[in-house]
């Protein structure tokens, strides 16, 4: 099948992440397994430096961010030909403990196909390339939260 | 002569400032007309000297033309959308 006709879901947004209608939206009469990564807000953080997490604010330079998200899907769709259908959704704002902030999910026919690599790549590469922030607000006040990678020329 | 002309163009570009280096400039984004062939480089060191909030933020700061990443050598192209932050962390 072409990649072109293969469902590619990609977004930013305030609501809530809307697990079962967007995996709903990937599969395929041919899907037969769906490797779905979701990360929320942990509100104890307890491995390195430990501290209490009131909320996370988010924010994101929309348009750049959903055509860095559909690159990350080009991406996994190059390095995993047999990838059915991929969602990619970040939500922003203002999002408390235990709140689902993203989402990356991909299908395919099998399970030993790659596909929990795929949606692993997926989210490593959000947090290289696509342009989102967030700002955690704790007990002890406010701090911009920064990643440390650089991107390349063509990223 | 149109090819001399040019070098006389201005340039009105958009930026748009996101996270830490929104709340070093103090704004969200800016209009400002630069001169054509001007690199990212160069437009770097006008926003150090006219904006001192963000002359530290320049060193490390990411910066996007039109949505793709860009480098110091680039040219900023005319009627450019840049984007300057600092490195994501969405998740």
């Amino acid at each position: 099948m072409q990649s072109s006709n293969l469902p590619t879901i990609f977004s930013i947004t305030e609501s809530e992440i809307d697990l079962n209608n967007l995996v709903a939206q990937i599969t395929l009469t041919s899907t037969g397994a769906a490797a779905i990564f979701t990360g929320m807000v942990r509100g104890v953080t307890s491995r390195g430096d430990e501290h209490e997490t009131e909320y996370l604010e988010y924010e994101a330079y929309i348009p750049m961010a959903e055509e860095k998200m559909k690159q990350v899907a080009d991406e996994i769709r190059e390095k995993w030909p047999v990838i059915e259908g991929i969602a990619i959704v970040q939500r922003i704002g203002k999002l408390y403990p235990k709140t689902p902030t993203v989402l990356i999910a991909c299908t395919a026919a099998h399970r030993d196909t790659g596909v929990f690599d795929a949606a692993r790549y997926g989210i490593d590469r959000l947090k290289e390339i696509v342009p989102v922030w967030k700002k955690e607000v704790g007990p002890n006040g406010e701090e911009w939260i920064e990643g440390d990678y650089i991107p390349k020329a063509g990223e | 002569m149109a090819v001399n002309l040019v070098m006389y163009i201005m340039n009105k570009i958009k930026l748009l400032f996101f996270a830490t280096i929104r709340d070093r400039a103090g704004v969200k984004s800016l209009e400002l007309d630069i001169p054509a062939e001007m690199t990212v480089k160069d437009l770097k060191d006008k926003l150090s000297t006219d904006y001192p909030g963000l002359k530290d933020s320049m060193k490390s700061v990411l910066v996007a033309i039109n949505h793709e990443y860009a480098f110091d050598e680039a040219i900023v192209p005319q009627d450019a959308e840049i984007g300057m932050f600092p490195p994501v962390s969405g998740g």
